[in-house]
C-alpha cells in the first residue's frame, strides 16, 4: 500500500521533473530552443553550421533523436526536403508528426523570394521562398516567439516562463538587428553592395540593407562554369563591388581567384551557429553582421 | 527561393514579403526515367530485372513515386514501375505513425529485409546493375511480397531495430532456378515466408559512421519443407562535415547464403559483393565494385565493374560503368553508359 501511493506520486512528478527535449534540425533553431526554454529543456541539434543543410546525410541515429523527442523544430520551406522526411517518418512518434510538436519555423517569418513559376530548369529552387531566414536576426526573433508558443502547448507548467524568455531574446534581437541596420545605413552607398555565391543571403541583405549585384552560382544549386565565372568579374569590374559572400559550406575556389583579381576579399559566414560550442543565436549573428562590416567598411 | 539572375543581368529590386502557400494535401509525386546503352563483349549474363541484358540501347525503368501520410495514423507509399513488359507494383505499402512503444507496423506489397540493398530502389543504387548475388538468392526483381511487417526500435542509447515480418511466397516473390518454377508454376494455398532482420548503427563522430544488419529468410519449397537464407551487411560511411565539396566515402559489403532442401539433400548458394563509392568533387563520383557468386549448380563467377558518375544538378545523373564477368568459360567485358533524370517531389533517401 506504502509502496503503490510512493509509486503514484513518482508518477506524478515524474512529468515535472522531466526536461522536455526538444530536436532541432538547424544550430540556429537548436540556440533559440534552447535560450528560450532555459533549464526545462533538452535541446540536441541535427546539423552542424560547417554542414550545407540542403545535403545531410539521413543518419538512423536521427531516428533515435526524433523517436524520444516532445518538440521538433525544423526551418521548413523545403530546405530539408531531400533527408528529413522519412526519418521522421520512422521515428515511431506522433508528437514530431503534427502540431503542436512539430515546429515549422518558416511559419513564423514573413518569407521572401517565393518563385513566381516553379521549373528547375531555374536550377534547384524552393517554390514557397527562400528559406535561409535564420540569418536574419528579425526572423530569429519571430521564430523564438513560436517557440515559445509550442513549448508552453507541450509543458503548460512553465508556459510564463517560456514566455518572459522569449520576450527578453525577442527584444535584445531586435535592438540588435536595428544598431547594425543603423551602422550599415551609415556606410558609404557605393559600400553596400555584395556579390553572393548561392541565393541565401536575401534575408540578410534586406536586414542590412545591402544591394546584391550578382551571384556566383548562375543557378541555385549549379556551380558556376568558365563563362559565369568571367561574367561575375566583368560585374565586378564594372560595379566596382570587390566583396563575395558565401557560407563556410561552399567551395571558395572560384569566389577566391574572383577577388584576388579584383583586389577585394571574401567574407565567409558560418553556416549557423556554434550551438555545440556554446555560441549563442545572438552572439552568432552579431559575428555576421561584424564580419561583413569589416569588409565592407 | 528567387529566380536567380546570371552576372550581368541588372540587380534586383529588395524582394517583396510573400504571402505563405497554400497547404496541400496531395501526395508527393516524383517521376524517375533510367535509360542506357550497353555493349558485352560475349555471353550477357546479368540477373538483375533492370539490368542492360544485351547490347544495345535498355529501358530500365519509369518509376512512378507517390507518398503521403493518409491520416495521423497511417502514410501510404507507392512504387509503380513501367518497362516495355508493362507495370508493376514494385511496392505498395501503409506504415503506422502512431504505435506506441516504439513499434511500427506496415502492411501492402514491400521488398524485404533481406540485407541492405534489397530494401532500396534502383535509384538509390551505386552502379546501373544489381549485384549478381541479389539477383541469384533474391531474384531479379527482388525479394518481395505481399503481407504484413512489424519492427520495434529498442529504447537504447544506440540505433537499434529489429524486423519481422510474413509474406505470402507466392507472386511477387521470385527465387531464382527450380524454385522460381515451383513458386510460379504450382504455388497451392497460401505458402508463408517468414523473413527477420536486426539493425545496428554506430555514429563515432560526426564524420564516421557504421551500420550493420543480418537478417534471415525461411523460403518455402514446394513438398520439402523449409530453405533457409541468412544475409549479414556493413555500410561504412565516412563523410566529413566540414567538406566544402560534398567529400565522400562508403564501403557497402553484402554476403548471403541459401540453403534449399532437394530430394534429400541439400542445395548451397551462396555469394558476396564488396563496394567502394567515393564522392570527390561538388558533382563527380567514382566506385568499384567486386563480386563472387558460388552456385550449386554452376561453376563460381566472378564480376568486376568500376563506375565514373557525373550529376549535373541534384535530380539528374550520368554513369558510365565498366565491366569483366569471369565465369568457368569465358571472361565478358561490357561497358554502360545511363542516364538518370528525376521530377516532382525529390524522394528523401535513406541512410
Amino acid at each position: 500500500m506504502r509502496f503503490a501511493s510512493l509509486l503514484a506520486l513518482l508518477l506524478a512528478a515524474a512529468p515535472a521533473l522531466a526536461r522536455v527535449k526538444v530536436v532541432a534540425t538547424l544550430p540556429d533553431l537548436a540556440a533559440l530552443a534552447a535560450e528560450v526554454g532555459g533549464d526545462a529543456v533538452e535541446v540536441t541539434a541535427l546539423v552542424t553550421p560547417t554542414q550545407d543543410p540542403h545535403y545531410v546525410d539521413p543518419r538512423p541515429s536521427y531516428v533515435l533523436a526524433l523517436s524520444q523527442a516532445d518538440l521538433l523544430v525544423v526551418n521548413g520551406l523545403e530546405l530539408e526536403a531531400a533527408w528529413l522526411g522519412p526519418l521522421r517518418l520512422q521515428a515511431r512518434n506522433p508528437r514530431v508528426l503534427a502540431e503542436p510538436g512539430y515546429v515549422d519555423a518558416s511559419t513564423a517569418v514573413q518569407r521572401l523570394g517565393a518563385a513566381a513559376t516553379v521549373d528547375r530548369s531555374q536550377g534547384d529552387i524552393h517554390p514557397g521562398g527562400n528559406p535561409h531566414f535564420t540569418h536574419d536576426p528579425r526572423a530569429g526573433a519571430a521564430v523564438a516567439g513560436l517557440i515559445a508558443q509550442r513549448l508552453a502547448a507541450v509543458d503548460p507548467p512553465h508556459a510564463a516562463a517560456y514566455a518572459q524568455r522569449a520576450e527578453a531574446l525577442q527584444a535584445r534581437l531586435k535592438a540588435l538587428a536595428e544598431a547594425q541596420r543603423v551602422r550599415f545605413a551609415a556606410l558609404p552607398a557605393d559600400r553596400r553592395r555584395i556579390v553572393a555565391y548561392h541565393e541565401s543571403l536575401a534575408y540578410l541583405l534586406d536586414w542590412l540593407g545591402l544591394e546584391r549585384v550578382a551571384t556566383v552560382e548562375p543557378k541555385p544549386g549549379i556551380p558556376p562554369d568558365p563563362a559565369q565565372t568571367s561574367r561575375v568579374l566583368q560585374t565586378m569590374k564594372s560595379t566596382g563591388v570587390r566583396v563575395i559572400v558565401q557560407e563556410v559550406y561552399y567551395p571558395a575556389r572560384i569566389p577566391e581567384t574572383l577577388t584576388r583579381l579584383v583586389g577585394g576579399s571574401v567574407v565567409r559566414l558560418p553556416g549557423g551557429t556554434a550551438f555545440a560550442d556554446g555560441e549563442t543565436y545572438e552572439a552568432h549573428v552579431a559575428s555576421i553582421a561584424e564580419a561583413l562590416h569589416a569588409a565592407l567598411r | 527561393m528567387d529566380a536567380a539572375f546570371a552576372g550581368s543581368a541588372p540587380p534586383t529590386p529588395t524582394p517583396t514579403p510573400t504571402p505563405a502557400p497554400a497547404p496541400s494535401s496531395n501526395p508527393d509525386i516524383a517521376l524517375i526515367l533510367d535509360v542506357a546503352a550497353a555493349w558485352f563483349d560475349g555471353e550477357p549474363g546479368q540477373l538483375g530485372g533492370h539490368d542492360p541484358q544485351e547490347t544495345g540501347f535498355t529501358f530500365q525503368q519509369l518509376e512512378l513515386t507517390l507518398q503521403h501520410a493518409v491520416d495521423p495514423y497511417f502514410s501510404l507509399q507507392a512504387n509503380i514501375v513501367f518497362h516495355p513488359e508493362g507495370v508493376e507494383v514494385e511496392e505498395a505499402v501503409a506504415t503506422t505513425l502512431a504505435l506506441p512503444g516504439g513499434l511500427q507496423a506496415r502492411a501492402g506489397q514491400f521488398l524485404h529485409r533481406v540485407g541492405r540493398q534489397n530494401t532500396q530502389h534502383p535509384h538509390a543504387w551505386s552502379f546501373v546493375d544489381q549485384p549478381l548475388v541479389l539477383g541469384a538468392l533474391l531474384g531479379g526483381e527482388g525479394s518481395r511480397g505481399v503481407g504484413v511487417e512489424a519492427s520495434w526500435l529498442a529504447p537504447l542509447p544506440w540505433y537499434l531495430v529489429v524486423y519481422g515480418s510474413v509474406t505470402g511466397a507466392g507472386a511477387g516473390h521470385v527465387h531464382a532456378g527450380e524454385a522460381e518454377e515451383e513458386a510460379e508454376g504450382e504455388a497451392e494455398g497460401f505458402e508463408a515466408l517468414p523473413t527477420a532482420r536486426l539493425e545496428q548503427f554506430f555514429p563515432f563522430n560526426d564524420d564516421w559512421s557504421l551500420s550493420l544488419g543480418a537478417s534471415a529468410q525461411l523460403p518455402p519449397v514446394h513438398d520439402e519443407g523449409r530453405g533457409q537464407l541468412y544475409a549479414v551487411d556493413a555500410y561504412l560511411r565516412w563523410r566529413p562535415v566540414a567538406s566544402t565539396s560534398r567529400l565522400a566515402l562508403s564501403w557497402q559489403t553484402e554476403a548471403l547464403v541459401r540453403r534449399l532442401p532437394e530430394a534429400g539433400h541439400t542445395h548451397e548458394d551462396r555469394g558476396l559483393y564488396s563496394q567502394l563509392v567515393l564522392d570527390f568533387a561538388e558533382r563527380w563520383q567514382v566506385g568499384g565494385r567486386t563480386e563472387w557468386l558460388d552456385e550449386a549448380e554452376a561453376d563460381t563467377r566472378r564480376r568486376h565493374s568500376a563506375q565514373l558518375s557525373f550529376f549535373p544538378s541534384h535530380f539528374s545523373r550520368l554513369r558510365l560503368q565498366v565491366g569483366l564477368d569471369e565465369r568457368s568459360d569465358d571472361v565478358v567485358p561490357s561497358a554502360f553508359l545511363a542516364l538518370e533524370t528525376l521530377i516532382g517531389a525529390h524522394g528523401a533517401h535513406g541512410f
